[in-house]
C-alpha cells in the first residue's frame, strides 16, 4: 500500500516539496503536479479528503514508463494553514491511515523546528503554516531528511515520534562536531 | 523577521557560528526578498555562474562542494533547472564526513533518476557505505537505494541490504530500513527476493521493535501478493501480532497514536490477512475473531480529536473489510451491517465515502444484497451529495447492489442523474448503466427502450463499446428484432438525432427493415427517407454505414432500387475515397444481370459468437504489475466471482441477460460494419497487462523431503511409546506427550529453550502430505509463545483425527530465531498403529477370525532377520520382541498359538470415517537364525501393509547383544552441547 508521490503544495499553487516514491520522467511527473493541483485547489471546505484521480490512466495506457503505478489511483489530501499535503495513492489503499501519515509527517517537522521557534510554539503549532512553510526555505534539507526517516519506499517506516527524532538528533550531533572540527581548521 | 528566523533555524547546527554555510543562509534570504521573479532569475544566474566558475577551478574543499551543491538543490527545489554539478554531487557521497555525505545523496536521489548514468558510479560508493560498521552511514546508503534503486542496482546489492535485515547485530532503525530498501527493488525486478529468504523475512513479523515489524509486513505483504505459498506463515504471524497488540496490548508507549495502538501495523495486518482465503484452522480463526471484536467495541469510543477519529476509523473499515472477506463470522457480520448502515448517514463526509466503499464491498461479497437494499433511498440520495468523490462511490454502489428485483428503479435513477451529472463519470455512468441493462433486462422493450434512450441523452459520452454491444444482442435475439427496428426509426427520423443513434438505425434497418416493413409509418420509402435525411450531417463512418444499409435496401425492397441507385451513384464521385469505393461497389453490385450474388452477399447476418461483454473489460482496466491487488471489484457477486479467477477466460457476462446463440463467427465482407464485432474481441488487448512475474517453486520446508538430520532418533523411540523426548539440541528440547482415545488423538509438544538467551519469533508450522490430508485431519489448538525465555518452556497442544488408514506420519517445521534464524523439519511420531487398542481374545475366537479373514489381499507377510546377520552385535530375543509387539498396540495373547514360542496378537483400530477394524497378528521367530516371520491380517486390506512396514523397520533393528554399557559421546553430542560457549 505504497504512497507514490507526496507534494507541498502553497494555496498559490507553488510547489514547496514533492517526493517520489516511484520512478517517472519528468514530463509525467510536470502532468501530475498540474491535474493534481487543479483538482485539489477547487476543492472546497468540508468535502472529503479524498479524490479519485485517473489522469494517470491515459499515461498508463499509452506506454507510461512505470507499471508501478495503478490505473486507478487516488489523491489523499488536507489542508493545513495555507499549504496543502497531497499523497498519491493506489485506489485500493487505506485512504485514512494515509491521512494521518500526511499528519505525522507534519506533527515531525512542527516538532523539530519547533524545538528551535520557542517563541511561536505556544501558538497552535500545527496551524501555525508558516512554521512548515519556513523551514522548506531556510533548513530545506531537513524536510527531506525528516521524510526518508517516516517513509520509505512510500511505505510508513517508523510512526514513534521519539524514534524519528532520535536519529535527526544523532544526524545534526554529528553535523555539529564535523561543523566545528571545520571551524577550527579554518581558524 | 526572515533573516532573523534563518538565524534561529542554523543556530542549531552550530550553537551560532556563522561559519555554518553563511553564503547558503545570505543567498536564501536573497531570494526570499526578491520581489518579483525576475530578480530572482538574476540573482540566480549570478550564482549559477559563481557555481559554475568555482566548480570549473577545481580544487575545492569538502565544505565548499557541501555549499555550492546545497545552493544548487536550492535552486532545483525552486523548480529551475539545474544542469551541472552533477558529478561534484556525486563526488560528496565519498566523503568521509557525514554531513557533506548526506548532501551528496541527497542531490543524488533529487538529481538523479533510476537510469542516470552517473548512477553507475556510486555503486561502489553505496556498497562501502552499506558495509561500514557505522549505522548511520548504512542508513544513507538504504535510503538511496530505496529511493533511486534500479534493476541494476538491485542486482549488485540486494545481498547487502539483505544481510543487513537480517544480521543479528543489525539495529532495529537499520533493519527496518532494509525491509522497505528490499520491498523497493523486489518491485522493481521480483527475482531479486529469493525463495530460502522467505522464512526469516516472516520471523522477523515477530521483532519486537514495532518499526521493524511494521516495514517487514509492508515488505511481505508485496511478497505474498505473488507467492502466497511460500509466505503463508505470515498468516498466522499477522494473526497473533494482532491480537496481542489489541488484547494484550503489547507496545511501547510510543506507539500509542492518539490512543490507537500503532493504527498502521494493525491496517497492514488486517490487509494481509485479506490476502490469503480464509484460515480453516479454528485457533487462528479465534485469535481473528478476538482482535475484530475488539476493534469493533474500541471504535465505539467517543474520539477526542481528528486524529484519534481518524485514527480509529481507518483501522475500523480495514477490519470491516476482513470481516466482508471471512464471510463466515456471522455475529460480526450482523455488526457491521448495521453500523454501515450509520455511516452512510453521517454529517462527516469521509465517513460517508467510506460507508458506501465498504458498503460496496459488501454487495461484492454477500450472499444476500438485502441488508444494503434497505437503504436504497438514501444511497440514491448520495448521488445528488455536495462532494464528487462521494457521488462516484455511490454510483459504485448502485451499480453493485443491482439485481433483478431493483434494476428497473436503480437504472431510472441512474439515467436521471446522468443528465446533470459531472462530465468526468459520464462515460462510466453509461457503461454502467448500460451493462446493468443488458444484465437485469426481464422483458424486452424495456431492454430496447432504455438503450436507446441512454444514447440519445448521453451520445457524446458513449463509447463504441455500448453501441455495438446493443447490436449484438438485438441481432442474437429474434423477439427483439421487430420493436428495436420500430423504436430506431422513431428516433431516426426526429430532427434531431444523436449519431450513435444513426449507426445503430442504419445497422438495423438494413438487418430487420424488411420486419417492420407493413407498419403504419415503416414503409420502405419512409425508412429509406429517414436514413437518406441524415446523411448530410453525419461524419464519414455512419455515412459507411447508411450506405451498406442501402444495399440491404436494394435487396430487401427493390420498389425503391431507383431512389437507392441514386444516391450510390452521387456518392460515387464523393472525395472521400473510402465512401467512393463502397458506393462503386455498391453499384455495380445491384446493376449486376442477376440479383444471385447480391442475394448471398446481403444475406442475414449470422449472430454473433458468444464472447465476454466488452463493457465489463473496458470498466475493469487492469492495474499494474506490482502494485497492489485488489482483493474485490466494484460490481455485484458475479464479477467478484470472475475476478477471483484471474486465470480463467472470463466466459460470458450475462447470466439471466439475453442470450447469445451464436456459433458462426464468420463476419461478411460486404457488410460495412463488420469490423464492429472485431473491434469488441480486440478490446481484449487491455486485459494482457504486463505478464505476471515469474516465481520459483518454492520448497515446502515443513515437508517431510525437508528433515533434520536426526530426526529419527526421537521419532523411532517415541513409534513404541506415548511420551519422551523428540528432540534435543544445544539449544533446544522437544518432547511429546500423546494420548489416544478412539480416532481421536491429543498431542501436546513441549518445547524448552536450553539457549543461553531467550529464542524469539518461535514458528511452528504443520504439514502432510497432500494425498494423505484426507485421512488424517488436524486442529491446533493453540500456539507456542513467540518468545520463549532461557530456561523457559512453551507447550502447543494438537488434536488428530485418523480419518481413514494413513500411512505418512504429519511433519512440523520449528523455527526460532537465536543469534540467526534456526529452523528444524521432524516427523511427529503419529502414525496408525497408534490409534489402535489391544484387543482380548480366546484361542477359538482368534483362530476363528484368523481363518474369515483368510490370505491375500487382507494379510500381509514378511520374513525378515535383524540388521547385520547373524553375527552382528544387535540381536532378537524374546523380551525385545515382546516389548516392541506391545508397543505397537498389540494385545499379546499368551497360550493362545501352538507353538509357545510364537506370539499371537490381537487390536481394534479406530478411524473416523471408515470405522473400526479387528487386526490380528501372528510372530514367529526363530532365535537360533535370528529371523522372524509376521504376519498381520485385518478386515481391511489397506491396514496390514503399513503396519507390517513399520514393524519390520522397527524388529530388525533389533537390540544390543551385550550388557549396555554407557557410550562414548560421539563428536557431534560434544559439539552440541559446547555450541553456545566456543566461538565458532
Amino acid at each position: 500500500m505504497p504512497i507514490n508521490y507526496l507534494i507541498l503544495l502553497s494555496r498559490q499553487g507553488k510547489v514547496r516539496l514533492a517526493k517520489w516514491f516511484t520512478t517517472l520522467s519528468p514530463k509525467e511527473k510536470a502532468k501530475i503536479i498540474k491535474d493534481v493541483s487543479q483538482l485539489v485547489l477547487a476543492r472546497r471546505t468540508r468535502m472529503c479528503n479524498f479524490l479519485e484521480y485517473k489522469g494517470w490512466r491515459i499515461m498508463w495506457r499509452y506506454g507510461a514508463s512505470t507499471n508501478e503505478l495503478s490505473a486507478d489511483s487516488k489523491i489523499v489530501y488536507r489542508r493545513y494553514a495555507s499549504l496543502f499535503f497531497i499523497a498519491g495513492c493506489n485506489s485500493t489503499d487505506n485512504e485514512l491511515i494515509t491521512l494521518e501519515i500526511v499528519h505525522r509527517y507534519v506533527e515531525q517537522m512542527d516538532k523539530y523546528y519547533g524545538n528551535v521557534c520557542e517563541t511561536s510554539y505556544v501558538i497552535s503549532p500545527l496551524l501555525q503554516s508558516s512554521r512548515i512553510d519556513k523551514p522548506q526555505i531556510f533548513n530545506f534539507q531537513k524536510a527531506y531528511f525528516i521524510l526518508d526517516e517516516l517513509l520509505l519506499a512510500g511505505e510508513m517506516q517508523e510512526s514513534s515520534k521519539k524514534n524519528v527524532l532520535r536519529v535527526i538528533s544523532a544526524q545534526d550531533s554529528i553535523e555539529d562536531t564535523e561543523v566545528d572540527e571545520e571551524v577550527t581548521k579554518i581558524m | 523577521m526572515a533573516s532573523s528566523a534563518a538565524a534561529g533555524f542554523l543556530s542549531r547546527g552550530s550553537s551560532g557560528n556563522n561559519s555554518n554555510m553563511r553564503g547558503l543562509v545570505q543567498f536564501i534570504a536573497d531570494l526570499r526578498n526578491a520581489r518579483a521573479r525576475e530578480l530572482e532569475e538574476k540573482r540566480i544566474n549570478k550564482e549559477l555562474a559563481n557555481i559554475r566558475q568555482k566548480f570549473k577551478d577545481g580544487s575545492l574543499s569538502g565544505y565548499h562542494k557541501k555549499k555550492y551543491v546545497c545552493k544548487l538543490l536550492y535552486i532545483y527545489i525552486l523548480g529551475w533547472n539545474v544542469d551541472f554539478g552533477h558529478l561534484e554531487a556525486v563526488n560528496l557521497i565519498s566523503a568521509n564526513k557525514y554531513s557533506e555525505k548526506q548532501i551528496g545523496y541527497l542531490a543524488m536521489t533529487l538529481f538523479l533518476h533510476e537510469q542516470h548514468e552517473l548512477l553507475h558510479l556510486v555503486v561502489n560508493s553505496i556498497r562501502k557505505d552499506l558495509t561500514d560498521h557505522n549505522e548511520l552511514f548504512n542508513c544513507l546508503a538504504l535510503h538511496a537505494i530505496a529511493n533511486v534503486g534500479s534493476r541494476e542496482m538491485g542486482e549488485a546489492l540486494s545481498g547487502e541490504v539483505h544481510r543487513l535485515l537480517i544480521s543479528p547485530t543489525s539495529k532495529a532503525f537499520v533493519k527496518k530500513k532494509a525491509a522497505l530498501t528490499l520491498l523497493r527493488l523486489y518491485r522493481k525486478s521480483p527475482d531479486i527476493v529469493q525463495p530460502q529468504w522467505a522464512e526469516r523475512i516472516i520471523s522477523l513479523m515477530d521483532d519486537a521493535d514495532m518499526g521493524v515489524a511494521l516495514s517487514v509486513t509492508s515488505l511481505v505483504m508485496a511478497l505474498t501478493q505473488n507467492n502466497p505459498e511460500q509466505y503463508k506463515g505470515s498468516y498466522v504471524k499477522a494473526a497473533s501480532r494482532m491480537k496481542r497488540i489489541l488484547v494484550d496490548q503489547e507496545y511501547a508507549q510510543d506507539y500509542l497514536y492518539y490512543k490507537v495502538p500503532c493504527p498502521w501495523i494493525q491496517v497492514k495486518m488486517l490487509r494481509l490477512l485479506q490476502y490469503f482465503p480464509p484460515s480453516e484452522d479454528t485457533h487462528v480463526r479465534e485469535l481473528i475473531r478476538e482482535s475484530l471484536q475488539k476493534i469493533l467495541n474500541l471504535a465505539l469510543e467517543m474520539p477526542k480529536n481528528v486524529q484519534q477519529n481518524n485514527a480509529q476509523n481507518a483501522v475500523l473499515f480495514e477490519a470491516i473489510n476482513l470481516i466482508i472477506h471471512l464471510d463466515t463470522e456471522q455475529a460480526l457480520m450482523k455488526q457491521i451491517s448495521s453500523r454501515l448502515g450509520k455511516f452512510i448517514q453521517s454529517r462527516e463526509t469521509n465517513v460517508r465515502y467510506l460507508g458506501l466503499e465498504a458498503m460496496t464491498h459488501l454487495a461484492a461479497r454477500a450472499e444476500t444484497l438485502d441488508p444494503i437494499k434497505q437503504h436504497q433511498s438514501i444511497i440514491i440520495g448520495s448521488l445528488k451529495d455536495r462532494d464528487i468523490s462521494v457521488r462516484r462511490k455511490g454510483l459504485d454502489l448502485l451499480y453493485s447492489m443491482c439485481d433483478q428485483t431493483n434494476a428497473q428503479p436503480i437504472v431510472g435513477e441512474l439515467l436521471q442523474y446522468l443528465q446533470n451529472a459531472d462530465f468526468a463519470i459520464r462515460e462510466e455512468m453509461v457503461l454502467k448503466i448500460a451493462i446493468l441493462t443488458e444484465k437485469y433486462a426481464t422483458d424486452i422493450q424495456w431492454y430496447v427502450d432504455i438503450s436507446l434512450r441512454l444514447i440519445a441523452m448521453a451520445g457524446d459520452h458513449v463509447s463504441d463499446e455500448v453501441w455495438h454491444r446493443v447490436i449484438q444482442i438485438v441481432t442474437n435475439n429474434e423477439e427483439l428484432q421487430v420493436y428495436a427496428a420500430q423504436n430506431i426509426l422513431q428516433y431516426v427520423k426526429a430532427d434531431h438525432c444523436h449519431e450513435t443513434l444513426v449507426k445503430i438505425g442504419g445497422y438495423i434497418l438494413g438487418e430487420f427493415g424488411h420486419l417492420i416493413a407493413e407498419d403504419k409509418g415503416c414503409s420502405p420509402i419512409e425508412q429509406f427517407l429517414a436514413l437518406q435525411g441524415k446523411l448530410q450531417g453525419c461524419s464519414s463512418s455512419t455515412r459507411a454505414i447508411i450506405l451498406s444499409c442501402f444495399i440491404k435496401f436494394v435487396n430487401l425492397f427493390p420498389e425503391i432500387k431507383p431512389r437507392l441507385m441514386y444516391v450510390f451513384q452521387a456518392y460515387s464521385h464523393t472525395l472521400d475515397s473510402e465512401l467512393q469505393q463502397r458506393a462503386c461497389e455498391y453499384l455495380a453490385l445491384a446493376s449486376l444481370p442477376t440479383d444471385d450474388l447480391l442475394r448471398t452477399v446481403c444475406d442475414e447476418m449470422p449472430p454473433f459468437p458468444e464472447r465476454q461483454s466488452a463493457l465489463l473489460s473496458r470498466l475493469h482496466q487492469k492495474h499494474g504489475n506490482t502494485s497492489d491487488k485488489r482483493t474485490w471489484v466494484v460490481g455485484g457477486k458475479d464479477a467478484n466471482i470472475i475476478e477471483k479467477n484471474p486465470g480463467l477466460k472470463r466466459a460470458q457476462s450475462s447470466n439471466g441477460g439475453p442470450q447469445m446463440n451464436g456459433t458462426n463467427g464468420t463476419t461478411n465482407g460486404t457488410n460495412g460494419h463488420a469490423k464492429g464485432a472485431n473491434d469488441l474481441a480486440g478490446l481484449d488487448m487491455l486485459d494482457t497487462g504486463p505478464s505476471e512475474p515469474k516465481t520459483l517453486k518454492a520448497p515446502n520446508l515443513a515437508s517431510a523431503a525437508h528433515l533434520s538430520p536426526d530426526w529419527e532418533i526421537g521419532y523411532n523411540k517415541l513409534l513404541t511409546k506415548a511420551e519422551g523426548i523428540l528432540y534435543e539440541d544445544g539449544q533446544i528440547q522437544i518432547g511429546v506427550r500423546s494420548e489416544y482415545r478412539g480416532q481421536m488423538a491429543c498431542v501436546i509438544l513441549y518445547f524448552s529453550n536450553k539457549a543461553p538467551t531467550a529464542v524469539t519469533s518461535f514458528t511452528t508450522t504443520l504439514d502432510l502430505e497432500p494425498a494423505e490430508k484426507e485421512n488424517l485431519s488436524w486442529e491446533v489448538k493453540g500456539l507456542p509463545e513467540s518468545t520463549i525465555h532461557q530456561g523457559a518452556q512453551s507447550q502447543q497442544m494438537i488434536m488428530f483425527e485418523a480419518k481413514k488408514v494413513f500411512d505418512k506420519s504429519p511433519t512440523i517445521r520449528i523455527s526460532y530465531i537465536a543469534g540467526a534464524l534456526q529452523a528444524l523439519t521432524l516427523k511427529l511420531p503419529v502414525n496408525i498403529h497408534k490409534f489402535m487398542d489391544p484387543a482380548e481374545l480366546t484361542a477359538d475366537d482368534f483362530f476363528k477370525r484368523w481363518k474369515q479373514i483368510g490370505g491375500a489381499p487382507r494379510e500381509a507377510q514378511r520374513v525378515f532377520g535383524v540388521k547385520g546377520g547373524r553375527d552382528g552385535d544387535r540381536e532378537i530375543n524374546e523380551s525385545f520382541i515382546r516389548r516392541t509387539v506391545e508397543g505397537f498396540r498389540w494385545g499379546v495373547l499368551d497360550g493362545v498359538d501352538p507353538n509357545r514360542k510364537n506370539f499371537v496378537g490381537a487390536s481394534v483400530l479406530h478411524t473416523g470415517g471408515g470405522g473400526k477394524f479387528g487386526c490380528l497378528l501372528r510372530l514367529e521367530p526363530n532365535y537360533g537364525t535370528q529371523m522372524v516371520r509376521l504376519t498381520i491380517r485385518a478386515t481391511d486390506d489397506s491396514v496390514p501393509p503399513i503396519i507390517i512396514k513399520t514393524m519390520e523397520e522397527r524388529l530388525a533393528v533389533g537390540i544390543s547383544a551385550y550388557p549396555e554399557t554407557m557410550e562414548q559421546p560421539s563428536h557431534r553430542d560434544i559439539s552440541n552441547v559446547f555450541e553456545n560457549i566456543l566461538v565458532t
